[in-house]
């Protein structure tokens, strides 16, 4: 018996090596980094919280922080509206929409295509003189001159939004219809026997019942979010422009480590983000959850 | 540059990431054989030439990784640090060059029995100078020079200017009055003088191009470093430019056809007269993108002389392989018989002089209409003054040119842009002083 046993570690093992070495070694380095002034070579001093004191009055760093979130948060309200809408369309049962699988594997099409590429793409359909976006616009008239694009601070972000939303809507799309064809017919009949119209049926029995599907794609979409990365690398310079708008907190930390080798103040960005991502998360589950009890109250 | 180059290799990662994966397998596998290997590391598959030469020559294996140039500090750095499967020669790009001087990962080659300092009088002044650490001590060598120029269409230049000469276009674009005037000449016959306000750059520092930190560690923003902002404004206001950022799409498309521009609510179609690249930008850039204009290009020179790139090899200190990393060293940088081969081949400009003086005179491009350029950038090469290379470069010039950006697009004033460059730098080097 005793034998047996000790087979089980042997066998989750390789997991916790590979975990210890490739997770939770860096996490603890980091965090001895973050106290340091480690430039990339060997011979780093203590400083004490000098790095995090730097952190909470960095502009960059705030300006970072607002960045991301507005450049997440439209992309998520558009990413959901639409794959709701979607969603609330395909499980219509008077519409009986054909061809769900096919739209399915349409609508995540471009979540295959490496963000690399898509940059690539998007670089060139939204470049300011040359750009078939400008040149579509200007031809049925809707804008008189090309606009830049890619060159306000408004429009990049912007840019960057929509961009993340069509990469994305398939995705939390596939997600929802899951949600919703779990959801019981019965309970849709019987809305409909009620005299429902189609609005009181999605805001009274689809959204209710989808909570915790949504709970699942906000948190996962906020924590991906929050790390937002490489499309405001690649599209623009690699520092953030237009005027540091497209600098988000990951794409900070990114430029202090690698390209400006302060190794020692980039760990305490990242653990600046992951306690900004924890607290995120603790308030979106907090949030839903006491919405949930209220209700219940409420139903009682 | 930076921004092509990122595009690239962050597609090419994950290939990266699969050539890591091989390297660890065969490490345990044939630990016995790997010993007698010379382990080279390099950006580009440049080096398989040579490499090939060499182990024919010299019956030494060599085993040649390439890393992207986007992942090659990051992946080398470890790698130096701590000994561990580190190569025995690498290659430097000028933008990692004097950090990874500093940093004493090259052996000393002043040093017996290299003696480096012997071939001096060999090398092109500022290629050889710039290998040296603060100490004057040679750490790395390099067998090219990349002084730049200024590409233009022999055909533009002749309706426009009246003449197609190397030599007399040069001389009207000799001064930054001149440019500008070249500039106008072009706008009346509906062409533009660059494809950006970025191709500037060099040349609105003037004579005397100072370095970006001085010794005491202090930026260093000379009233020549501030002229690229008023340069910069002027060529836009004018429209002397066609609106298409380096590195764009459209910047490529210049070169071989017309492109359009919108000015004043007014769509036009216009040709871009000029390049400002240096020696690799023929190769690299030009001949890859400007298929049907082969043979309508020239080069000539700018208001001054100036320099762009340009990649340096060394031997790291702790390797076992010293002598052949030297040897290897050798034929890349010094080997009269393989680099005659190799210019001839690659049209690459050389910083070897014994081979250079040999062979420039009866360099033709047929690209640049049978132009010799190889004697043109040679006697550029000459102009170069060395010591103004620091460790920041690319990262200050990325930030400067977005400075820059700011102010000719009218989004700050030029005060504004220049203090917030000024933050931008204390913010990414804190220990650089800054007023």
């Amino acid at each position: 018996m005793k034998k047996l046993d000790r087979y089980g570690y042997l066998f989750i093992a390789p997991f916790w090596v590979v975990f210890l070495t490739f997770s939770i070694y860096p996490v603890f380095l980091t965090l001895y980094y973050s106290f340091t002034n480690y430039t990339g070579s060997p011979g780093e001093e203590i400083v004490g919280f000098a790095n995090y004191t730097r952190l909470l009055t960095d502009t960059y760093f705030i300006e970072a922080f607002f960045n991301t979130i507005k450049i997440w948060g439209v992309n998520f309200a558009l990413q959901m509206g639409m794959a709701l809408l979607l969603a609330l369309l395909f499980s219509d049962l008077r519409l009986k929409l054909k061809g769900l699988n096919f739209f399915r594997s349409f609508f995540y099409l471009p979540n295959l295509i490496t963000i690399s590429s898509v940059a690539l793409l998007f670089g060139i359909l939204l470049d300011w003189q040359h750009g078939s976006l400008n040149m579509v616009l200007m031809k049925i008239g809707l804008i008189s001159n090309p606009i830049d694009w890619l060159a306000e601070p408004v429009t990049a972000q912007l840019s960057v939004s929509l961009i993340l939303t069509w990469m994305w809507f398939g995705h939390s799309f596939i997600i929802v219809m899951a949600g919703v064809s779990g959801i019981s017919t019965d309970y849709f009949e019987a809305a409909h026997i009620d005299g429902a119209n189609r609005w009181q049926m999605f805001t009274k029995v689809t959204l209710p019942l989808l909570k915790p599907i949504l709970l699942y794609i906000m948190i996962t979409s906020l924590i991906g979010g929050l790390q937002l990365f490489d499309l405001p690398m690649l599209i623009t310079d690699g520092i953030g422009s237009p005027d540091g708008s497209l600098n988000t907190m990951v794409l900070y930390l990114y430029n202090q480590a690698f390209k400006y080798n302060n190794y020692g103040y980039a760990s305490a960005v990242a653990y600046g983000l992951f306690l900004i991502t924890l607290i995120f998360s603790a308030i979106v589950f907090k949030g839903m959850f006491r919405n949930e009890r209220a209700t219940q109250k409420k139903g009682a | 540059m930076r921004k092509l180059v990122s595009l690239l290799t962050i597609g090419a990662l994950s290939v990266g990431v699969l050539s890591a994966c091989s390297d660890g397998s065969e490490g345990s596998s044939s630990e016995g054989s790997k010993d007698d290997v010379l382990k080279i590391w390099s950006f580009t598959d440049e080096l398989k030439e040579p490499i090939k030469t060499f182990e024919e020559r010299n019956g030494v294996k060599v085993e040649l990784t390439i890393v992207p140039t986007a992942d090659y500090a990051t992946k080398l750095k470890p790698a130096l640090e701590s000994g561990v499967g580190a190569p025995d020669v690498f290659t430097g790009e000028i933008a990692f060059l004097k950090q990874w001087i500093d940093a004493g990962y090259w052996e000393n080659l002043s040093e017996e029995p290299y003696n480096a300092e012997e071939v001096s009088k060999d090398i092109v002044p500022y290629v050889f100078d710039l290998g040296k650490d603060k100490d004057g001590n040679v750490r790395a060598l390099s067998w090219q020079t990349t002084p730049g120029g200024i590409y233009y269409k022999r055909s533009i230049a002749k309706e426009a200017l009246g003449t197609d000469d190397p030599a007399e276009v040069g001389e009207m674009m000799s001064s930054m009055d001149g440019l500008f005037e070249v500039g106008e000449k072009l706008k009346d016959k509906g062409y533009k003088l660059f494809p950006d306000e970025g191709s500037i750059r060099w040349f609105a520092q003037g004579n005397d191009p100072q370095a970006w930190v001085n010794e005491d560690n202090e930026l260093v923003l000379t009233e020549g470093k501030e002229n690229y902002f008023d340069y910069a404004k002027e060529l836009r206001e004018n429209n002397l430019t066609a609106l298409a950022p380096e590195w764009s799409p459209s910047w490529f498309e210049g070169m071989d056809k017309p492109i359009k521009v919108k000015e004043g609510g007014k769509e036009t179609e216009t040709e871009v007269f000029s390049y400002v690249l240096p020696t690799w930008g023929l190769h690299a850039v030009l001949k890859e993108n400007a298929k049907d204009t082969a043979g309508d290009w020239a080069v000539t020179s700018g208001p001054s002389p100036y320099f762009w790139g340009g990649t340096w090899v060394g031997i790291y200190k702790d390797s076992k392989h010293k002598e052949e990393a030297y040897d290897f060293i050798k034929l890349m940088t010094q080997d009269e018989e393989f680099l005659t081969e190799w210019a001839k081949e690659t049209g690459d400009v050389l910083a070897f002089n014994p081979v250079t003086d040999k062979i420039k005179d009866d360099f033709s491009d047929e690209f640049l209409g049978g132009q010799n350029n190889y004697e043109f950038f040679l006697g550029e090469a000459e102009s170069i003054k060395p010591g103004i290379v620091t460790k920041y470069d690319q990262q200050l010039d990325t930030l400067y040119g977005a400075a820059v950006n700011s102010y000719v697009e009218g989004k700050k004033t030029k005060d504004e842009a220049l203090k917030e460059f000024k933050k931008q730098v204390k913010n990414a080097y804190p220990d650089i002083v800054v007023d």
